[in-house]
């Protein structure tokens, strides 16, 4: 073993839906020894960049060819097929994954069904009002964090996208207001304050938006009203106000109408104003999952390959399917970790992926592979939507797009 | 080396002056060749029609844009299922259709129209990569995009500096970054003053909307850096005041602010209003052909509206605001990375609509009044005038007088009268005509030497049609297509899907513009420099040096 010191430059981190592409990863050995400008959240990501190799069937030890002809052999005897798609893989290996769904007659389904799907269907209905984050950085002279401090989940949103980032368009300035809802609370920095109660929030949502569109005020209770009708007020007064929530809240909290409440609100204020609305994502290029699946199928989650067409099911996700015992074989793509939680009692399990060996109880076939981002290449998405570049700092693991295109390869429909 | 001979059709081939004539065409090895031995294989194409492959010059069918598109209609797809296309090799995709169609559903549909080539015309250059990577699962099609610059800040800021050599560096670096094919202005500083909230431009000479930079300075830049790299297609034009009545003013005032200098103007149906806001619209298709008769430096392609379903989605986002607020439909608006806009609202185009109907006429009027087919191509701007599937419809309006105006009485009369189309126009489109505008036309427009024509050298992308009293039945399934001389469809089937050619360029420019850049996207960006161009664009580019004019 040498010594040998690489530094790899520019590297995207996949480890929150920021992706910051400015990282440099320091390999010493074969191992990330560093990375700079990373967040607590991206070291995690990083971590030494060391994950098991392991490729097993049956729970043995088998090469690549045996592990996958059994795969093929379980996902053609099967009744129904569900191929989950799980973060950290790249577009490519979703491209794969989404290809083997549609031979198999598959059902495919990713973790935005268990985040997002409120969100996702909200904007189905009434579309929605957004800025990737170059506008973010330089347009927004009023940053309404609603309910959410970036801090905690989306590290470096605010150093990079928001007030953090300094902007020559903006000389004067950006303002910052936080909301608090429940106890959900924006950032402590925030020179601006405004609380509601988690049970007044759709209601002072609804306040704000028909304050704005000059309606009456319907039902929010006075005091809601009045704080409403004043933050309506400065918001309407920025040039280009952006409203940031999470969209992928923890499971604790559920506020399945904030997505569609909120949308319709900045869309009210692009009447005679400008708004838009972030919504925040976690990493491991789970947006990509979406963006592929939509091109490839139409839509963007939950999707039924049963009929040999795709067949749109937001109410039939991989947790219901897996619950119901509708399914007899899962391919789990991706970092399973993803569906920790999920009851898959009597499901035959493949997972090919980072970490695939680690699951407990042990899949019936695991291929390990590298990560997205750290040992494959290939393309990832943004929170934004904006498609970044993944450039490995490591290799050696296999890479899932690959092992994928073989398993497709072997399947038949 | 594979062969084969096409005999005995009805040769359309423009280009090569070839009108229907009885005659073989060969194909070696995917390309047109003089001739070949007697025992190559055969195709028997007597009493059909032989074209070259279609090209869509101008379509949205593989951006960001488009994939938001495509994920709020989700009521469109569930009615359109597409199962996957029985092939004789490798394996199909299904998908699904609707207005905008999942990708691989989008290549095997044109394929199944007879068309070879298409182009996607509005993609932000931060989203360049997420097109290759659609383009990559849109089968059969050669393919290629515009790139949006109408609105980049970095350009608007040379412009405002005076420093055109470096805007024209600059656009030739982004040219090649993002593996595109032409440049691309939507609505000219319109887009800027759209997220500034400035929402309207009052003409070419309004420094407000982009802080200082007038439309016409865009246009000027922008015109001159297509001409003095040589790119294959002149700068691509969506003009200010889309949709707006009255806008045949700002289109004019576009076309004479360039005199003299190529330049295509894009779906001009939108553009050709008369009439004035609050009042009656009106007809200004009169007034367009006559300018675009009468100079042989502009190109245009009409942006046909075809009665039915359609999506809008264009870079020009204060347009789809208004459309939004006047239709009540669902919105999607994304301000880009400040290069460009995004806005989106589904949208019906109804023959008992008044405006609808003045839009169908104004588009037809555009066909029918241009002298030279040669600069006027046939586009519904899919998916916004309507689908691409519509065009065997549009060509048989075109083709069959009887028909057009017997639909013309069928459809909502109110703003209508005095057009030149109510009045009576004769002309119909002979099938030499159809296969200009769809083929040969575009073809010249773009630049693209091996394509739209049959003459030897030429890529093998071919349509042969079996003659049909309906124009649009006709049209609408093609007995046989040829890709690079495979046969993609067979009997009116799809039976092979391969993998289509990425069209770019890749233009010189003075590198120091690079290291400005750099500077740039630190101070403004969110991406790193190293990180935005796109690695490993699949083919050749086009080399500038290989283009006629």
């Amino acid at each position: 073993m040498t010594n040998e010191v690489i530094t790899a430059q520019h590297v995207t981190c996949l480890g929150c839906g920021c992706a910051c592409d400015d990282l440099d990863i320091v390999v010493r050995d074969g191992r990330i020894t560093e990375a700079r400008r990373a967040c607590a959240l991206g070291m995690e990501w990083f971590g030494d960049g060391v994950v098991p190799m392991e490729i097993r069937s049956a729970g043995q030890s088998v090469p690549l060819d045996r592990a996958l002809a059994d795969a093929a052999a379980m996902l053609t005897g099967a009744r129904r097929v569900l191929v989950y798609l799980a973060p950290d893989i790249s577009c490519d290996a979703q491209r794969t994954a989404i290809a083997i769904a549609d031979k198999l007659h598959a059902v495919v389904d990713s973790v935005s069904s268990t985040t997002v799907a409120a969100g996702i269907l909200a904007a189905q209905r009434r579309g929605r009002v957004a800025a990737t984050f170059t506008e973010v950085r330089n347009r927004a002279d009023l940053l309404v964090y609603w309910a959410v401090d970036p801090a905690q989940r989306y590290p470096r949103f605010r150093e990079r996208y928001g007030e953090g980032a300094e902007s020559p368009l903006l000389a004067a300035g950006r303002s910052i207001i936080a909301v608090d809802v429940g106890n959900r609370r924006g950032p402590d920095s925030a020179a601006e304050r405004v609380a509601f109660a988690g049970t007044d929030e759709t209601r002072a949502i609804r306040a704000l938006r028909a304050h704005v569109a000059g309606r009456a005020l319907g039902d929010a209770a006075g005091d809601v009203m009045t704080r409403a009708v004043q933050l309506a007020d400065r918001i309407a007064s920025a040039h280009y106000p952006v409203i940031v929530y999470d969209a992928e809240p923890e499971e604790d909290e559920p506020a399945p109408a904030r997505a569609e409440s909120l949308t319709a609100l900045a869309q009210e204020l692009n009447a005679r104003g400008r708004c838009s609305l972030c919504a925040l994502r976690g990493g491991g290029n789970r947006g990509g999952a979406e963006a592929v699946l939509t091109w490839q199928t139409g839509y963007p989650m939950t999707v039924d390959f049963s009929r040999g067409v795709p067949r749109y099911r937001p109410d039939d996700t991989a947790t219901t399917l897996l619950r119901r015992g509708d399914v007899d074989v899962l391919l789990c793509v991706g970092n399973p970790s993803a569906m920790r939680g999920v009851e898959s009692g009597g499901v035959r399990r493949i997972v090919i992926g980072p970490r695939a060996s680690a699951t407990t109880p042990a899949a019936d076939v695991a291929v390990d592979t590298g990560v997205a981002g750290i040992h494959a290449g290939g393309l990832a998405f943004r929170m934004d939507d904006v498609p970044l570049p993944l450039r490995p700092p490591l290799s050696g693991p296999l890479d899932p797009a690959t092992v994928l295109a073989s398993l497709a390869a072997l399947v038949r429909a | 080396m594979s062969q084969l001979r096409i005999s005995g059709g009805a040769v359309y081939d423009p280009a090569n002056g070839v009108d229907g004539d009885v005659r073989d065409i060969c194909i070696a090895d995917g390309r047109i060749v003089a001739s070949l031995p007697d025992g190559a294989p055969r195709l028997d194409a007597r009493g059909m029609v032989v074209m070259p492959g279609g090209i869509d010059m101008h379509a949205h069918i593989a951006s960001s844009s488009v994939n938001q598109g495509r994920r709020l209609l989700p009521e469109e797809h569930t009615v359109d299922a597409a199962p996957a296309p029985a092939l004789v090799e490798g394996e199909a995709r299904s998908g699904t259709g609707g207005t905008i169609p999942s990708t691989f559903t989008t290549g095997y549909r044109y394929a199944g129209l007879g068309y070879t080539t298409v182009f996607d015309a509005a993609v932000a250059a931060a989203g360049a990569r997420d097109t290759h990577a659609q383009l990559d699962d849109t089968p059969v099609i050669d393919a290629g995009f515009f790139v949006l610059m109408g609105n980049d800040a970095y350009l608007l800021r040379q412009i405002a500096a005076g420093e055109r050599d470096r805007a024209r560096d600059y656009a030739a670096w982004l040219l090649g970054a993002t593996g595109a094919y032409a440049i691309k202005v939507v609505n000219p500083g319109g887009v800027e003053g759209w997220k500034r909230n400035v929402r309207e431009v009052q003409s070419l000479d309004d420094p407000a909307p982009a802080n200082g930079v007038t439309p016409r300075a865009i246009l000027e830049t922008l015109a001159d850096a297509a001409h003095v790299l040589h790119l294959p297609h002149p700068v691509h034009i969506h003009c200010n005041n889309l949709g707006l009545p009255g806008n045949v003013a700002t289109t004019l005032e576009s076309m004479r602010a360039l005199t003299g200098r190529p330049a295509h103007f894009t779906h001009l149906q939108f553009h050709a209003y008369a009439g004035e806001k609050g009042k009656a619209w009106a007809s200004g298709a009169t007034q367009i052909a006559e300018y675009v008769n009468a100079h042989p430096e502009v190109t245009g392609d009409v942006g046909q509206v075809m009665f039915g379903d359609a999506t809008t989605v264009t870079a020009d986002g204060a347009v789809e605001y208004l459309l939004h607020a006047s239709s009540g439909r669902k919105w999607v608006n994304v301000d880009v990375e400040l290069e460009t806009g995004c806005g989106i609202v589904p949208y019906a185009y109804r023959d008992r609509a008044a405006i609808a109907s003045l839009q169908w006429v104004v588009g037809l009027e555009l066909f029918l009044l241009s002298t030279d087919p040669w600069r006027m191509a046939l586009s519904t701007d899919h998916p916004n005038g309507g689908t691409f599937m519509s065009y065997p419809e549009l060509i048989r309006l075109l083709m069959d007088r009887a028909y057009r105006d017997e639909r013309l009485k069928g459809i909502n009369q109110k703003l209508l009268a005095g057009t030149a189309l109510a009045d009576g126009l004769a002309r119909e489109y002979t099938l030499g005509e159809i296969a200009i505008i769809t083929r040969a036309g575009p073809a010249r427009q773009l630049g693209l030497v091996r394509k739209g024509h049959l003459g030897v050298g030429a890529d093998a992308d071919l349509t042969i049609y079996s003659r049909n009293a309906n124009i649009a039945e006709m049209f609408a399934t093609p007995r046989y297509v040829l890709k690079d001389g495979v046969l993609v469809v067979e009997e009116g089937q799809l039976r092979r899907a391969p993998t289509g050619r990425r069209l770019h360029v890749r233009p010189g420019y003075d590198d120091a513009v690079t290291r400005d850049l750099e500077r740039w996207f630190d101070r403004y960006g969110t991406v790193s420099f190293a990180n935005y161009p796109v690695a490993g664009v699949r083919d050749t580019p086009i080399q500038a040096s290989a283009i006629s004019r």
